[in-house]
Parts: structure tokens; sequence; C-alpha cells
């Protein structure tokens, strides 16, 4: 599902230049849950970024779902990131939309056929225990229910690989055990679980295997 | 896929707030001056291609021919080239309409020892010569016949008056082209704005894999809006000037520029107006660009 062969990635250039990644391979098998180790500044957030191509590696490639990331055109990165979900640290919902709507909007966005966007919307909702609050506007959601919306916006299109980028960085212990139990249940189900997460509770938590990267470099592979 | 469409734009266009009423005006304002300017051009235009209809040069005969001889003399004058028609004017018939001209004091005429007036032809020239150039090479060819004494008559005049519209029609469309300007600036602003305020949904559209026609096809439709819109209150205000000054200046517009009645845009025209409202607006909303959030590493 994912394969990463000698990666770098550096920002600017010349004294401003700064190495985020540095030669990093791994290979993550699909249907897998690897959780991403590491510090503040280790280079989580840019290697997520370059799995769904918001950055573009300055050495090495990077295959996602079968797309070589590194040789798509930019009028095919839209068929990649229809097979990823993204998840973040904040829930980054639409104000001014209802839960149902900040789901339905990515159906909607993609051209789905009206008559399934209503199904998929609730199955989704429901999958993250939220039916009961579809009509229920951002602000009157806690952050974990705002978390649950975004898991389920990123699963309505259900796509093959999940990435969730400090998914529990903003909650309580009991809110964070919760989704992490919810990632879990959508791992279980078949979807490949790529986390990044600089809490090393929730690798513990999870017991799954983990990448731990520090300063850029790839340090474990582990379990 | 285009019901969500024209749904985001319909949202984008009640975002723009205060900044898209003044885009639709500016719009408005520029397509009115444009319009108007058209308008008067269209108009002076008909005048002119009237007045050019009655340019006619004047030849002026040594002596009035007989009745044998005028039938040679007129083919003569048509064969020199770029003459539509001719129409002899006899010594008799000259006075005759000066006597018409000169209404109660005709009688003067009757002092006259014999008919001064010499006989002419009065050549209208065609399409091709009612030109300045043309003209005169025309009046260059007529004073060789040995026949003719003098040759008179022109449209210079005409021509500097439809040199004065080439230039009206210029200013015009250089104030239309900066107020044009000035509105795709605006719409760019609105919409920018707009984007500005819309900056989450599009991370997530981009995000989601939403196509980058799908995430700008609004913006699009909601300037074409705004200048479909701006399109129709400048035509609305156009109607209105028209319907108010267009029944006061009847009375002088056969004094001044010859005609009977000012004509409006016709529904081509109209068409026009309309359609370059929508490109205006359109541009604009495809120039605005938004920035985008910065991610932490």
């Amino acid at each position: 599902m994912i394969r990463l062969l000698h990666v770098s990635k550096v920002f600017g250039e010349g004294p401003a230049r700064v190495p985020a990644l540095s030669d990093v391979s791994f290979t993550v098998e699909k249907g897998e849950f690897v959780v991403l180790s590491g510090g503040s500044g280790a280079g989580k957030t840019t290697l997520l970024r370059l799995l769904y191509r918001d950055e573009l590696p300055s050495e090495g490639e990077i295959e996602v779902a079968d797309f070589e990331v590194t040789e798509l055109r930019r009028s095919e990165v839209p068929q990649l990131r229809r097979s990823i979900g993204v998840v973040f640290q904040d829930a980054r919902l639409l104000d001014g939309r209802t839960v149902f709507a900040n789901v339905a909007f990515v159906l909607r966005v993609l051209g789905t056929p009206r008559r399934e966007v209503r199904p998929r919307t609730l199955a989704s909702l429901k999958a993250v225990g939220l039916s009961a609050r579809a009509q229920a506007y951002p602000h009157q959601l806690s952050q974990g229910e705002a978390q649950r919306v975004a898991l389920a916006r990123a699963l309505v299109k259900s796509p093959a690989l999940l990435l969730a980028d400090e998914p529990t960085g903003n909650l309580d212990d009991d809110m964070g055990t919760e989704i992490l139990e919810l990632l879990k249940e959508i791992g279980s189900r078949g979807t490949t679980v790529f986390l990044a997460t600089h809490q090393a509770r929730v690798a513990t938590q999870l017991k799954r295997r983990t990448l731990t990267l520090a300063g850029g470099h790839l340090l474990k592979d582990e379990g | 896929m285009l019901g969500f469409v024209l749904a985001e734009a319909l949202r984008d266009c009640r975002r723009a707030g205060r900044v898209g009423v003044s885009a639709v005006l500016l719009i408005a304002l520029s397509l009115a001056a444009l319009g108007g300017f058209w308008l008067f051009s269209l108009n002076l235009g008909r005048a002119i291609d009237q007045w050019r209809d009655r340019v006619r040069v004047v030849v002026y005969l040594k002596e009035e021919p007989s009745a044998t001889k005028l039938g040679d003399l007129l083919r003569q004058i048509e064969s020199v080239g770029g003459v539509q028609r001719v129409r002899y004017v006899s010594k008799g018939e000259a006075l005759h309409s000066l006597k018409h001209a000169l209404g109660a004091q005709a009688d003067v005429t009757d002092q006259l020892p014999r008919n001064p007036l010499p006989a002419s032809v009065e050549v209208t020239p065609d399409a091709d010569t009612a030109t300045p150039e043309g003209n005169r090479a025309l009046v260059r060819r007529l004073a060789e016949l040995p026949e003719i004494d003098e040759v008179q008559g022109g449209a210079q005049w005409v021509e500097g008056l439809a040199q004065f519209r080439h230039l009206f029609q210029l200013v015009g469309l250089g104030v239309g082209a900066v107020l044009g300007l000035a509105a795709i600036l605006t719409v760019t602003t609105a919409t920018t704005l707009v984007l500005h305020l819309r900056r989450d949904e599009m991370e997530i559209m981009r995000l989601v894999g939403a196509t980058e026609s799908v995430i700008r096809l609004p913006r699009v439709l909601q300037g074409m809006a705004q200048g479909l819109l701006a399109a129709t209150i400048a035509l609305g205000v156009l109607e209105a000037v028209y319907a108010v000054a267009a029944p006061r200046l009847e009375p002088l517009l056969p004094l001044t520029l010859g005609l009977q009645r000012a004509i409006f845009l016709s529904p081509p025209q109209i068409l026009v107006l309309m359609v370059s409202g929508g490109i205006l607006g359109a541009l604009g909303g495809l120039l605005a660009r938004s920035g985008r959030k910065p991610h932490a590493r």
C-alpha cells in the first residue's frame, strides 16, 4: 500500500536549507495498521504530506495505493487523493454546515450520485457513533465528537488508506482512547491505517507495528 | 455535480457581500459607459451614412449641350469610373430651382437680361469613390473632359465627421477598456475575499480529491452571475436614459444630425453587452487566487 525508497526532503536553499527527512525507506502492506512515532519536528507531518502529494520529495521514490506519487502529473493528484482519507489533529470541520453536511460535502465534491449521498453519509456517521448528532453544527460538538466527524468524513469515500496526523493530540485520555478504538475498528475492516503521533502512550496502547522518526531519520521499525 | 457547483456559486455570491455589490456596480458602470458611447456612435454612424448618400459632385458645362450631344456627354461622364448615376440639370431647370429657393424674392431673376446659370450634371459617386481620395480622383478625371467648365463638390466634410466618429469610438473603447479592467480587478478582489473565507473548504476539497475545475468553477460562475447582473443593470440604465432623452431630443435631430429619430441598441447588440458583462465577471472569478494555510512540519 505504501512504499518509500531512500526518500529525503529538504525545505529551503543555501543557508536557509532545512532537512526534514533523510533517506527514509519502508513498506506498509495492504490492511496493515502502522504507527509513525516521533517527537515534535521529527518529520512525521512532512512524511504524511509526501504520501498525499501535498509536497514532493527532494530525493527518492514513493508509491501509494498503486500510484507512483513522484511521477504523478498535477492533474492526476486528485485520483491519488480519492483513495486516501486524511484526519488531522484539529478536526477542520466547516463552520456553518451541519455534521451531516460536513460529511456529505466530500461525496458531493466528488460527484457521487445524489441518491447515494444520504445513505453513505448516514452509514459513515453510524460507523463513528454519531448518527444522533447529524444535525448538530461544529460549534455544538465536543472535541472528541468533532474528531469523530473528521473520521467519518475521511471514511465516507471508502478510502484504501487512512492517514491520521496526531488525531488524539487535542483530546483528553478518554476521548483519545475512543478515537484509537475507532481507528482499530476501521483497520480491522481492511482499511490500511497510518497514524502519526508524538504521544508514546498511543504506540504502547495500540500494540501495532511502530516506525520511529527522529530528526528526519527512521530510527526504528518494530512490532 | 452541476447542482453542487451551482449551489456553491450561489453561496459565494451571498458571501461576497458589499465587495460583491461594488463589483456589480463597477461592471455596470463600465458597461453603461461603453453602451452609451456605442449608442451615440450608432446614431452618428446612421447620420454619416445618410450624408454620405447625399454627396454629389456638380459638373458645370461650358455650354448647354444640344439634345443630340447630351446623351454622348452623359455616357462620357459615366465612363470616367466611380460614378453611380448622373442627372442632367439644364440652364432652365437651374433657374427654376433658384426661383424656388428664393421664394417670395423670386421675381428678382426677372430683372436679369438672360439666364446666367450654367447647365450642369449632378454626379453621384459610387460607394467605393465616396472617400476623400476617391472623390478627389473623380473630380480630377471629370475636370479633364473638354466640355467641362468647372467641377465642384466633395465628401471631405462628411469624411471629417466620419473621422470624428472613429475617434469617438476609440475614446469609447478606451474608456470602456479602463473601466472594464477596473471591473475585472474589483471582481477579482471580491472573489479573492470569498476564496479567503472559503479557504478551509477548498483545502478539504483538494484533500479529498476534487479536481481543480470543480474547485474553480463556482468562482467563475459567481463572477459570471455578477457580470450578467451588472449588464442587466447597465442596460436598464441605458434604456431609462434613452426613454427619457430620446423624445426630448427628437425635434433637434432632423436639424443637427438629419435623423428623424434616435435608435436604441438592437437585440444582437444587447446580447453582445450582456455577454461582455458575463465575460468580465467570469474573468475576475478566474483570476482570483486564494492563499494556502501554512502547514506544520
